[in-house]
C-alpha cells in the first residue's frame, strides 16, 4: 500500500505539471475542448487517487476545482481573466495540498480558503449543481458466465501434449530442463508431470545417466513450430513428441478478436463526454528508477573512465608502435567510454520545465503582492540539466525572479510614461551553449540605475568616491555581499539576501553568472551551468611535489610571474601587478601546509582566481601540467570537510589528486592573515 | 472451483495508482487472473489476445474514455458479451444514462472501498 501511495504522489507531480501546461495553453489563448479536458482530467485524477487514500482536504478542494472546470467544459462557465487567474491559484493550492499530504504536514486553510471561495463563486456563477444525483435509476446487469471458460485452456486455440525426455548429453552439454519448461510456460498455461518410472533405486543410480522425462499439457495459441523452437538448442539431445489434442476445441471463438478495433466513429457515443481527439497524443514510454541506482551507475561509469585513463597510460608506457591494434582498440574504447558517460549523465538530466513552472508561480505571487502586472514568458523548457542542479537552482532563481519583479520592473504608471505597455514582461529561457546550459532571465524594466548603485557602493564603503568604474564594473557591484539598492526593504525581496548569495549558490554548482543592463530597456542575468556535477573540467597543477586539480571555472587566467611584477606588501604579503591592479598572491603550497613560504616567487606559475565579491586573488604553484576532465569523488563521507578542498579524483596514472576549492581556500587564507585582498576592490580603477 | 479462481478480469485506468489499488483489492478477493491496461486501445489489444469475462474501466482517460471503450467492446463480435464495470469520478446522470444505453453492466463512483468494488463485481458476475 505504501508503495502505491508513493507512486500516487509521483503521478500527482506529473498531473500537476499537465495541469500547469494546460492552464498556460489556455492563458496563451487556446482553449479548445481537448485542453480544457486535459486540465479537468488532471484535477479529476488527483481527486480520485486522493479519495482512495482518504486525503480529505485534497479531495474536497479538488472537488470544487473540478466542478468549476467541469462547468467550463460544459460551456456553462465562460473563461475570463478572473476565472483563469482563479484556476492558476487553484493549481498552486492543489500542488500545496499534494505536498502537504505527501509530507504529512497539516493543512493551513488560510491559504486555500480565498481560492476555494473564488472557485465556489465561479461554480455559483455557472449555476451548476456540483452534487451528484444519488438516486440514479440503474440496475446492474448480470452476465451469464460460461464457467468452462475458466479452464486453463480457455483462451487457447490448441491443446498440446508434449513428451520431453532429455538424453544424458543434454545435461552433459550444460542444458537445464527447467529453463525449457519455463520457456514453454511463456507460450501459455502448462500442466507438467514428471515421469520418474525409469528412475533406478539409489544404489543403482548412475549420476551420468538421464532418467527423467516430462509430460506437458500446453494450452497455447502458438503453433507446433513455436514449441519446437523452444527446444531448438537441445535438438538431438532429447526425445521430443508433440501431439495436438483435437478433442479439446478452444472455448473462446477467436476469429473476430484480432479484427477488433476501436470504433471508427466516436461520435456515436455523443453525450458520453468529448469526442476523441483527432490525433491522440501517445505519451513517451518511461521507466521510473530509484535515484540511488542511477547514482551507482554514474559512480561505476566514473570508475570506468578512471580505469580507462590508467590503461591508456600503461599502453603509453609500454611503448607500442603508433599503428598497433592495441592503440586503435583503446582509441575506440575511449570513444565508447565517453559515449557511455554522456548517456549515463543524460539519465540524471531532467528538463528545466518543472523549475520554470515553479517560477511562474513565484511571478504570480510576487506581482500580486506588490500590485504590478507581470507576465512571465518561458522558452526552452525542454532543455535538460542534472537533477541536482535543477533542485539547487530553485532558490537562487526564485530570488532573482522576485528581484526582477520588485526592482527590475517599473510601476505601471512609470511604464506608461515611458511609452511601454503597463504589463511588465519577464523572459526566462534555457538553452545549450558550448557544452553548458545557459539560463537567461531578462526583464523589460528600467535597467540598472548606475548612479544610484555607485552612490550606494560608496555609502557602504565598498568603493571609493573617486573611483572610476566602467558600466560593467558598476553592474557587478550588485554581486557584492550585503549590497541592496532597495530604498525601503520591501516585504518581497529585500530580506537581507543579496545577489552575492545568488552568485555563491551558482558558483557552488560550478556555474557562472553575469549581468547586462541597458538604461530604459531592462536587465539580463545570464547563468551558465555545467551539464553535470559528476565530472569537472579541471587544471592539473603541481605544488611542493603534490598534484592537485583546480576547477577551470574558477580560474580567470594563468601566467608566469616575473620579478618585475612582484611587490612586497608588509613582511608576509606579496602582491602581483596585473594590468594596473594589485592582486594578492597566495602560496598554494604554504596555504595547504606542504611547505613554508618561499622567499621568491619569480618564475612560479600563477593562477588568477575570481572571487565572489568581484575581486581577484592569485595562487602561486610550481607547474601547470594539463587541462582535463576529472571524475569527482566525494571526500566528506570519509574525511569530513577540509577547508580549501572540495573533493578528490583519481588521475590516469592511478594517483589520487585533491580537487581544490580555490574560493574557500582564499577566503580562509585572507581571513586569517591580512586584509590585503579586501583592499583590492577599493583600489580598483585608481591610477597606479 | 469457486468463481474467483476462474474469472478473468482486465483493469483499465490511465493512473497506475488506480490500477494498483484495484488490482490489490481483486487480489484480496482471491481473484488471480487479472491484467491491466493504461488506456482503451491497449485494453482492446490485450483482450484480443487474452479474452476476459469482465472489464473494469475508468471513465476519464485520455484518448478513449470508458464509455468509448464500452462501445468498442460491444461492437466486436468476440467481446460483445463481456461484462463491463465503469468506475466514475461521480455518479453523473448523463454518464450513467449513456452507459446504460451502450450496455454497461454496472458502475461504481469514486471513492470506494474494496467491499463496494466486490459488491459491484458480484452484481455482474455472481458470487466470487
Amino acid at each position: 500500500m505504501a508503495e502505491i501511495r508513493a507512486s500516487f504522489f509521483i503521478e500527482c507531480e506529473e498531473l500537476l505539471e499537465a495541469l500547469q501546461d494546460g492552464l498556460q495553453t489556455m492563458l496563451d489563448g487556446t482553449h479548445d475542448g481537448e485542453t480544457v479536458n486535459t486540465v479537468f482530467r488532471a484535477v479529476h485524477s488527483i481527486k480520485g487517487g486522493a479519495g482512495a487514500f482518504g486525503l480529505d482536504d485534497l479531495v474536497s478542494f479538488a472537488h470544487s476545482f473540478e466542478t468549476a472546470l467541469d462547468a467550463l467544459r460544459a460551456g456553462t462557465l465562460a473563461l475570463g481573466d478572473a476565472a483563469l487567474k482563479t484556476f492558476f491559484q487553484g493549481a498552486d493550492v492543489l500542488s500545496d495540498l499534494v505536498r502537504e499530504a505527501r509530507d504529512g504536514t497539516a493543512h493551513d486553510p488560510a491559504g486555500s480558503g480565498p481560492v476555494l471561495a473564488a472557485l465556489d463563486m465561479l461554480i455559483g456563477a455557472a449555476a451548476v449543481d456540483g452534487r451528484a444525483d444519488d438516486a440514479m435509476d440503474f440496475q446492474p446487469a448480470m452476465i451469464a458466465l460460461d464457467l468452462d471458460l475458466g479452464d486453463d485452456a480457455t483462451a487457447a486455440e490448441h491443446l498440446y501434449r508434449i513428451r520431453f525426455r532429455p538424453a544424458a548429453m543434454l545435461y552433459a552439454s550444460g542444458n537445464e530442463p527447467l529453463h525449457l519448461l519455463r520457456a514453454l510456460r511463456e507460450l501459455g498455461p502448462v500442466r507438467t508431470r514428471c515421469i520418474e518410472d525409469d528412475l533406478p533405486p539409489l544404489d543403482a543410480l548412475d549420476p551420468e545417466q538421464a532418467c527423467l522425462a516430462w509430460d506437458i499439457e500446453l494450452a497455447a495459441a502458438a503453433g507446433e513450430a513455436d514449441i519446437r523452437e523452444v527446444f531448438e538448442f537441445v535438438d538431438g539431445l532429447c526425445d521430443l513428441e508433440i501431439h495436438e489434442d483435437e478433442s479439446m476445441p478452444a472455448a473462446t471463438p477467436p476469429p473476430d478478436l484480432t479484427a477488433l478495433t476501436p470504433p471508427a466513429a466516436p461520435e456515436q457515443t455523443t453525450g458520453a463526454g468529448p469526442a476523441m481527439s483527432a490525433t491522440p497524443t501517445t505519451p513517451r514510454a518511461t521507466v521510473r528508477v530509484d535515484l540511488d541506482r542511477i547514482d551507482r551507475l554514474v559512480n561505476l561509469v566514473g570508475e570506468i573512465v578512471i580505469n580507462q585513463a590508467m590503461l591508456s597510460q600503461s599502453v603509453e608506457a609500454a611503448g607500442l608502435p603508433p599503428n598497433s591494434p592495441v592503440r586503435s582498440g583503446l582509441e575506440e574504447f575511449l570513444q565508447l567510454t565517453r559515449d557511455i558517460q554522456d548517456s549515463v549523465m543524460m539519465i540524471r538530466a531532467q528538463p528545466v520545465k518543472s523549475l520554470f513552472q515553479r517560477m511562474s508561480r513565484i511571478v504570480r505571487e510576487a506581482s500580486a503582492a506588490i500590485g504590478k502586472e507581470v507576465r512571465l514568458h518561458t522558452e526552452g523548457e525542454a532543455t535538460e540539466i542534472d537533477k541536482t542542479v535543477i533542485e539547487r537552482l530553485a532558490d537562487p532563481l526564485t530570488h532573482m525572479i522576485r528581484n526582477a519583479v520588485d526592482h527590475g520592473l517599473e510601476q505601471a504608471e512609470a511604464r506608461s510614461a515611458a511609452g511601454k505597455p503597463r504589463e511588465g514582461d519577464i523572459f526566462l529561457s534555457a538553452f545549450h551553449r558550448s557544452g553548458r546550459v545557459v539560463i537567461e532571465l531578462r526583464d523589460d524594466g528600467a535597467g540598472i540605475d548606475r548612479d544610484k548603485v555607485f552612490r550606494k557602493a560608496v555609502e557602504r564603503g565598498l568603493i571609493e568616491a573617486e573611483a572610476r568604474l566602467s558600466d560593467g564594473e558598476i553592474d557587478n557591484l550588485l554581486f557584492l555581499p550585503g549590497f541592496s539598492t532597495a530604498d525601503a526593504i520591501s516585504a518581497l525581496s529585500g530580506r537581507g539576501v543579496g545577489m552575492d548569495v545568488v552568485r555563491t549558490a551558482i558558483q557552488a554548482l560550478g556555474g557562472r553568472i553575469s549581468i547586462a543592463s541597458e538604461r530604459g530597456q531592462g536587465t539580463t542575468f545570464t547563468i551558465s551551468l555545467p551539464l553535470t556535477l559528476a565530472v569537472l573540467d579541471g587544471m592539473v597543477i603541481t605544488v611542493a611535489g603534490e598534484t592537485l586539480v583546480v576547477p577551470l571555472s574558477a580560474i580567470h587566467e594563468t601566467l608566469a610571474v616575473t620579478q618585475a611584477e612582484l611587490r612586497a606588501f608588509g613582511p608576509a604579503t606579496q602582491l602581483i601587478a596585473l594590468r594596473e591592479r594589485f592582486v594578492p598572491l597566495l602560496d598554494l603550497g604554504a596555504e595547504l601546509g606542504y611547505r613554508t613560504p618561499l622567499d621568491d616567487y619569480a618564475g612560479s606559475a600563477v593562477l588568477v582566481i575570481g572571487r565572489e565579491d568581484g575581486s581577484t586573488a592569485a595562487l602561486a604553484v610550481d607547474t601547470i601540467e594539463d587541462q582535463r576532465q576529472v571524475v569527482i569523488k566525494g571526500l566528506q563521507d570519509s574525511y569530513g570537510r577540509v577547508p580549501g578542498i572540495a573533493a578528490a579524483t583519481i588521475l590516469g596514472d592511478g594517483q589520487i589528486a585533491l580537487i581544490l576549492d580555490p574560493l574557500d581556500l582564499i577566503s580562509t587564507a585572507t581571513g586569517r592573515t591580512r586584509p590585503a585582498a579586501a583592499l583590492v576592490p577599493a583600489m580598483t580603477g585608481t591610477a597606479l | 472451483m469457486p468463481l474467483r479462481d476462474q474469472i478473468r478480469i482486465i483493469v483499465v485506468d490511465d493512473m497506475s495508482t488506480s490500477r494498483g489499488l484495484i488490482t490489490q483489492a481483486l487480489d484480496g478477493f482471491g481473484v488471480r487472473q487479472v491484467e491491466t491496461a493504461p488506456d482503451g486501445p491497449s485494453a482492446l489489444a490485450k483482450i484480443a489476445r487474452w479474452p476476459v469475462h469482465l472489464v473494469i474501466s475508468d471513465m476519464n482517460m485520455p484518448g478513449m474514455n470508458g464509455l468509448q471503450l464500452l462501445h468498442a467492446l460491444r461492437s466486436g463480435a468476440a467481446t460483445r458479451g463481456v461484462g463491463f464495470l465503469l468506475i466514475t469520478g461521480r455518479a453523473d446522470r448523463q454518464i450513467v444514462d449513456t452507459g446504460k444505453r451502450l450496455g454497461m453492466n454496472n458502475f461504481l463512483a469514486k471513492p470506494f472501498q474494496p467491499a463496494d468494488l466486490r459488491g459491484a463485481i458480484e452484481a455482474v458476475v455472481g458470487r466470487l
